[in-house]
């Protein structure tokens, strides 16, 4: 028996296939494969949103900052971010946060390839597929668009890599990148769903163009930017919420609503696929029974570190009197064990929602809101010379607020007009660092706000006694480094 | 000395026949030793194939002329020649017992081989010799006796930690553990399962040439364990019982600071900041007699008890061993122990004289509750108290433990503490094994010479492993009590079997002897698993998996490994004379875990042997009994390199969220390689055994070259490619070593004798080549760089601290945290700043984890009645990297603190010892000592231990029911010589999670593992 085993059956034998795992060899055959895949594509959007994009983008700017504890260590990676002071090294530096934004959007880059390279060598109904190829275009653009803010000029990878020589690629300039995401949301935009027919919180038609204005706004193609923006606005599909607030995921069925665009979704429970930024956005030392009001939790915990994302005096003061989201965007907590003198700590308070379980919550993180989507209608139109029409549309985000319409003239008044708008009604999004880069005012802005930090550092979270670090404020670089990680395995940067 | 006396004498009865002879005579006699029988001595007449074997009183009867001469010979006897007289019908022969253990026989790959006629680098341990060492493994049993085979315990958990490495020998991603053989049977599980009271002998095979009939397994080297038989013709009855108790010495402890002194660092710490002093340290000296050295509460003196009946017979058709243990040990950390009971039965039985059938059954049941006391800081419950204040209190006034301790924020006490006492006691971590290893086999001998046999093997493994952890504890730091009550079950259950069919033939034509061996075998391992974790317990008496309110999505599994493996093997030893020896050999392995290109692997080795003392140029030296030449080249295959590598794989639970509905997610997250392959190593080795004055002094020698190619790597790849790494076989690495054995006989009078066996052996690597375009990997705290031996220490070169300002002025700095009394880096890249991270800043190789050498030696005296063993072993020249001291030495006073700490720079004017730099400056400035990997974390690790000394009385002329009764002391791991002042144990390697050898890309990190005891016992040992 054993003879014949050996003689007939070896290579049978010898074939054992992983049984609890799919491998490439049996997926990539059906309209469900496909459809899994470019869920999966979605997935990376949690991690960024969650833990890095708010380090990179906005208390990397004058909105937020730390509140240093001086007891607590090995927090330099957002520390240097805050603080402008991360040390280049040949053009490259370890901060963990740079390294692994990069990570996450290579991911969603090289799941949206695994998709596009395949999809078209199975049969299955045309919609479907097209609205499957849409959102893999969108998010391999969405994922370029950040890295080009990011890093400007980066490996371009637009097919899937099978072995270990095509792992790496030269940098591709800037301009390539921008022609290569112009490229994969023009080609998105007409086989994408539209909002009233997508499963909500995918991408939609109107999410592509969103993101497309942004793109063109970023390269100040206005006309562009206009025409591909123009029917999100006359198409019916969105407007402003009521009220500020609701526009924000803040409970179950307020999810993906009228005003979102766009926005990355999380699901509260045990499925894995909760936030918890709310929780990273908190000061610190904050104990369970401080927590427990802002969360609602029946669990809360204490929580030790340092607190990031703290709203600075500056964004607190840039609310005109009578904004009402003022209140909405920022809240007030005692932290009995602080080691200033002064206990209260403004919160990051607009997606506060209450959920069940400590560090776990479900609320949706915006990425294109309407009210964005009528800043940059007020923006385009403004830089083309149509200012009274573009400020009908500012005053549409300002109403909303409880303002009064824009009392700026002029291209350049109302174009300071729009960017101090923007960074109050997104406030915490994400925006600002983008849009201080975009607009060339880096130098203007961010020294200046250096300087009173080093000032005042008490206003700034310090305790009594704590100085900013001697490098804070020396490196005001329009991009980040290469992460020095990825440095290390590519022959190109 | 080694004594498979039944083994030899069935090789032996192989190899010739019993025939007669025309004109001869009928000669018989008696052959003894010492006024008793020599059941199973070789009688042979010299030049033919004549000869017979005495029975159970040593007669025997033989045909012989007068003028022929018999050779009388039995394993660990010196042979005799006796010439035949004519007329002479009676001779008694007396054998006097061999100084030497050349003539008796050794266990190599599928069969045995006398030992002079070896050509490969083998080495054996009688199990008798171990008997006597009260520990659970046979790994422990063997630390310092093997030349050229590090042993290490990585930690003291019972029946866990040993690492076991044969010449050095390393794989990037691979295993580097031998492969155990048990009774023929390649074991899947684990080898310290096995009860070594039923072991007989261990035989270690070291060089390509002894290894490479065991093909794509073999590059990490073999171990051979054969268990119990009966001896021919008698029956015994064993008791060996011991009892005794361990401890944890105070002496060799890291020394942390107690409550009044860390309550002094505290005061000085806000002093020099110029902060005011928290009202809990304004008056060190009330701690004075309130310390709570946590470290010590988690230990305790622990009891172990071993019980092991061994009954052999071997009478008439059947040979019979049954060994039945109860090993009990209970844990130096509280609420550990380890029991195993095991059995086994081993049987053969002649069917007739040309068929012979056996079977081995060995079940055994192992429970091992351990707390979670290796690991890194928050998760290893020992590092967690080592480093946890001494000022906060143990127990509470009523005496019963605390919960929980935590101090005023302004104290700096940012983490809270549970009482760790009730971690240890009141969290399950339990395993329980159930192992079943089974042999049969059936053999025939239709003609001289000529034998087939066919094995079936089979093991099982049944492992269930539960953890619960109660709303009311926690392993961890920081997590308020209650917490969430969390239940983990594990189970694994394995089987493997393996068939194997051989065929084997010897023969002698005249000075001419040659044997052949061909064979097949198919093995099949397939290993089932079920994971649940559930949590948010309503009642902690009740951690059921329905009394849970929620299942843990992420926790919870199953999965499958298999793999297959189909082999075709050969081999031919050829002698002349007996001096002049050759081998070769070949295997094939297929296996299911080489690519779908690349499936079978061959694995050939030859080795010669000349036999110096037998030419005649030698015989007639009167100092050499003994000289041996062998040389040997071969190459070995490692195949651990995981069961499904090659495939890409589809993960589908990377799912998303669309509204609040989840939807499942799939992306390929590994690359397929199909020509994915074994590693290779290829080994020369050269040898001398020499010896001297009769054998008295004996003496190996070993020099040995390997060269591992296509080592199994996950070459990290940019993660632009959207994946981390590709499986691929890349890179070279060249070891070589020098192997020295000695055994003496230092005296030998009929009342004394002192018998030394000492060796030691010098292991090299280095990296010759990684994959293209990569010439280093990094770990994280080490590098593996192509030109430099293997995982190497990597981090800054500390120079000291900047001593003064001008010293600050004057040196390179790191900008923003460097400051006067700060750890002071070298500028390794000359640019002027001091940097961390890529490939281009300061860091360097600061140390290295491997010794220069390593050593051991056993001395065995007897004198009259009584005995005594010591054995010691040793490491020369090895470092480890001292990692726990990020956190008890982490200048915040966050935690509990190293007593060198309190000799830290406080001053340019009170500079201290060097080794810590100012407080002053918080995490920025004590960040950098703390967080950036450098030499301050690396210290000598060399050690010399006593392993055992054991001492021993026999008791003859006891009653008639009674052979012989010893009684004996017994002490293991007595005393430890170090320099090493970061904890008690300096052979310790872990990885962060607690586990293992520290891995090949990572050894030598002490994260303060679960410490080594020392164990005294007595114990009785009575034959009947």
């Amino acid at each position: 028996m054993a003879a014949s085993l050996f003689l007939t059956g070896c290579e049978d034998f010898l074939t054992v296939v992983p049984e609890t795992q799919l491998s490439s060899a049996t997926f990539f055959k059906t309209q469900t494969d496909f459809e899994q895949a470019v869920n999966a594509a979605y997935a990376p959007l949690r991690t960024i949103t969650n833990d890095r994009a708010w380090l990179l983008g906005e208390m990397h700017s004058d909105n937020t900052y730390y509140a240093r504890n001086p007891l607590f260590g090995a927090v330099d990676p957002q520390e240097d971010l805050a603080d402008f002071s991360i040390l280049v090294s040949n053009g490259t530096a370890p901060n963990t946060h740079i390294l692994n934004q990069w990570r996450q959007d290579y991911l969603i880059i090289a799941r949206a390839n695994q998709v596009l390279a395949l999809i078209d060598d199975v049969e299955f109904d045309a919609t479907a597929k097209g609205n499957i190829k849409g959102q893999a275009l969108f998010l391999r653009a969405y994922a370029y668009f950040e890295l080009a803010r990011y890093f400007g000029s980066v490996p371009l990878h637009l097919t899937p890599v099978a072995v270990r020589s095509e792992s790496a690629l030269p940098l591709s300039p800037e301009a390539d990148v921008y022609a290569q995401i112009i490229s994969d949301l023009t080609a998105a935009i007409p086989i994408l769903l539209d909002k009233s027919a997508q499963q909500p919180g995918r991408a939609t038609s109107g999410s592509a163009r969103t993101l497309l204005a942004n793109v063109y706004i970023n390269q100040k193609k206005w006309s562009e930017a206009e025409q591909v923006l123009s029917p999100v606005v006359t198409g019916g599909k969105y407007m402003l919420m009521p009220t500020y607030d609701l526009a924000f995921s803040e409970n179950a069925t307020n999810k993906n609503n009228v005003e979102s665009v766009f926005e990355v979704q999380f699901l509260e429970g045990a499925a894995g696929l909760q936030g918890n930024f709310m929780y990273q956005f908190m000061p610190r030392p904050i104990s369970a029974t401080e927590l427990q009001p802002i969360m609602g939790t029946s669990n809360p915990q204490n929580i030790d570190g340092e607190g990031n994302n703290i709203p600075t005096p500056d964004i607190i003061a840039a609310y005109e009197p009578g904004d009402l989201r003022k209140d909405v965007s920022i809240g007030n907590v005692f932290l009995s064990g602080s080691a200033r003198s002064n206990k209260n700590y403004p919160y990051i308070k607009k997606f506060q929602s209450n959920h069940s379980q400590h560090n776990n919550h479900g609320i949706n993180w915006p990425v294109y809101r309407y009210a964005e989507v009528l800043l940059f209608m007020a923006e385009v139109l403004n830089e083309q010379g149509k200012t009274t029409e573009a400020a009908t549309y500012l005053n549409q985000v300002r109403s909303r607020a409880g303002l009064a319409a824009t009392t700026a003239t002029g291209q350049a008044g109302l174009r300071e007009a729009i960017f101090k708008e923007r960074r109050v009604e997104l406030a915490f999004e994400n925006k600002r660092w983008f849009d201080i880069q975009r607009t060339g005012r880096i130098d203007e802005i961010i020294i200046p706000y250096g300087q009173r930090i080093v000032a005042n550092p008490v206003a700034y979270y310090y305790p009594e006694g704590a100085v900013p670090r001697p490098n804070v404020f020396t490196n005001l670089s329009k991009f980040y480094p290469y992460p020095a990680d990825e440095s290390n395995l590519s022959p190109y940067f | 000395m080694i004594k498979i006396r039944f083994i030899g004498f069935l090789l032996l009865m192989l190899c010739m026949g019993v025939s007669s002879f025309g004109q001869s005579q009928s000669v018989r006699g008696v052959v003894s030793s010492e006024g008793e029988p020599v059941p199973g001595a070789l009688v042979l007449v010299k030049g033919t194939q004549r000869g017979t074997v005495t029975d159970i009183d040593g007669n025997y009867s033989i045909d012989a002329a007068p003028g022929e001469i018999l050779v009388v010979s039995f394993v660990g006897y010196t042979t005799k020649e006796v010439a035949v007289v004519g007329g002479q019908t009676e001779i008694n022969v007396t054998l006097d017992l061999s100084t030497s253990d050349l003539s008796e026989v050794v266990v190599v790959g599928y069969g045995s081989q006398i030992k002079k006629e070896v050509t490969g680098a083998i080495q054996s341990v009688s199990g008798k010799d171990l008997q006597d060492m009260p520990v659970s493994s046979v790994a422990q049993k063997l630390q310092g006796r093997l030349a050229g085979v590090q042993i290490n315990q990585t930690t003291g958990k019972p029946g866990q930690g040993m690492n076991v490495r044969i010449r050095g020998q390393l794989s990037v991603s691979g295993g580097s553990q031998p492969l155990y053989v048990v009774d023929g049977f390649p074991i899947s599980g684990d080898v310290n399962s096995i009860n070594p009271d039923e072991i007989q002998d261990i035989t270690v095979l070291k060089d390509a040439a002894s290894t490479s009939l065991y093909g794509s397994r073999a590059a990490n080297g073999v171990v051979m364990i054969t268990t119990k038989k009966g001896v021919k013709g008698q029956t015994n009855v064993n008791l060996n019982v011991f009892t005794g108790f361990q401890q944890v010495p105070e002496q060799g402890r890291l020394e942390m600071m107690n409550a009044e002194e860390f309550a002094q660092f505290k005061k000085e710490y806000y002093t020099d900041a110029g902060q005011p002093v928290p009202e809990a340290f304004q008056n060190p000296a009330e701690y004075r007699d309130k310390n709570n050295d946590w470290y010590d509460a988690m230990l305790q003196t622990a009891p172990i008890t071993s019980y092991n009946l061994t009954v052999t017979s071997n009478k008439e058709r059947v040979n019979t061993a049954v060994i039945a243990g109860i090993f009990d040990q209970k844990g130096v950390v509280v609420n550990s122990d380890y029991k195993r009971y095991s059995m086994r039965m081993n049987t053969d039985y002649a069917i007739s004289d040309k068929v012979n059938i056996g079977i081995n059954l060995a079940p055994n049941y192992v429970v091992d509750n351990t707390p979670r006391t290796d690991g890194t800081r928050g998760t290893g419950i020992l590092f967690n108290a080592l480093h946890t204040w001494p000022v906060m209190p143990i127990y509470d006034e009523s005496g019963e433990l605390t919960y929980f301790n935590r101090f005023p924020a302004n104290t700096g006490n940012i983490f809270a503490y549970p009482n760790w006492v009730r971690s240890a006691e009141e969290i399950t971590n339990e395993t329980k094994v159930f192992n079943i290893l089974g042999n049969t086999y059936a053999e025939w001998k239709p003609i001289k010479g000529l034998s087939f046999k066919t094995t079936f093997n089979t093991e099982i493994r049944n492992s269930n492993y539960f953890w619960f952890n109660p709303s009311t504890a926690t392993a961890n730091i920081n997590v308020a009590i209650p917490t969430v009550a969390v239940s983990i079950r594990d189970q694994e259950q394995e089987l493997t079997w393996l068939n194997e069919n051989t065929v084997t033939y010897g023969k002698t034509v005249g000075d001419h002897s040659f044997q052949l061996l061909a064979g097949f075998s198919n093995q099949q391992f397939r290993r089932d698993r079920t994971r649940i974790q559930a949590d948010t317990y309503a009642d902690d008496r009740l951690p059921t998996i329905q009394g849970a309110l929620n299942i843990n999505r992420g926790g919870t599994f199953s999965g499958v490994d298999e793999w297959t493996l189909t082999s075709i093997f050969s081999r031919a030893t050829y002698n002349y004379k007996g001096k002049y020896l050759l081998t070769g050999s070949i295997r094939s392995d297929g296996s299911s875990r080489f690519g779908s290109d690349n499936r079978w692997g061959v694995f050939p080795s030859v080795s010669a042997g000349w036999v110096l003392s037998d030419e005649e140029f030698l015989k007639t030296n009167s100092s050499i009994s003994f000289a041996k030449l062998r040389g040997s080249y071969g190459i070995t295959g490692n195949n651990n390199i995981g069961n499904y590598t090659q495939y890409a794989l589809v993960n589908n639970t990377i799912n998303v969220a669309f509204g609040n509905n989840v939807a499942p997610g799939a992306a390929v997250t590994s690359l397929n390689n199909s020509n994915l392959g074994w590693e290779t190593t290829a080994q020369f080795d050269l040898g001398l055994d020499l010896g001297l004055w009769d054998d008295r002094l004996s003496f190996v020698y070993d020099f040995y070259t390997k060269n591992t190619t296509n080592l199994l790597y996950a070459v990290q790849i940019p993660q632009e490619s959207g994946f981390t790494n590709f499986n691929d076989n890349i890179g070279e690495i060249k070891f070589w070593g020098h192997e020295f054995a000695v055994n003496a006989i230092a005296v030998n009078t009929s009342n004394f004798r002192w018998n030394v066996n000492a060796n030691i052996s010098f292991n090299r690597n280095e990296v010759i080549s990684l994959a293209d375009g990569i010439d280093r990997v990094y770990g994280t705290y080490h590098i593996t760089q192509v030109g430099q031996p293997f995982g190497q220490f990597y981090g800054m070169v500390k120079e000291g601290n900047y001593m003064n300002a001008e010293d600050l002025a004057n040196s390179p700095i790191i900008p923003g945290r460097s400051t006067v009394g700060s750890i002071k880096l070298k500028d390794v890249n000359g640019d002027g700043v001091i940097t961390y991270g890529g490939d281009n800043d300061d860091r360097a190789i600061i140390g290295n984890p491997f010794p220069d050498f390593v050593y051991g030696f056993v001395n065995n005296f007897t004198f009259k009645n009584w005995d005594a063993s010591i054995t010691a072993s040793g490491s020369q020249g090895n470092q480890l990297y001292m990692r726990h001291l990020y956190s008890t030495a982490n200048l915040d006073g966050v935690f509990n603190m190293v007593r060198k700490a309190i000799d830290r720079f406080r001053s340019p004017e009170d500079p201290g010892e060097g080794i810590f730099g100012t407080t002053v400056g918080g995490g920025n400035v004590t960040g950098v000592e703390r967080d950036w990997n450098n030499s301050n974390f690396v210290w000598d690790a060399s050690y010399f231990t006593i392993r055992n000394i054991t001492v021993g009385y026999t008791f003859r002329n006891l009653p008639k029911t009674i052979q012989s009764a010893r009684l004996y002391a017994s002490g293991q791991n007595m005393w430890v010589f170090t320099k090493y002042w970061g904890g008690s144990n300096p052979e310790v390697s872990m990885q962060n999670d607690g586990n293992g050898d520290g891995g090949n890309l990572s050894p030598g990190v002490d994260l303060s593992a679960y410490p080594v005891p020392r164990t005294i016992t007595f114990g009785a040992n009575i034959t009947f």
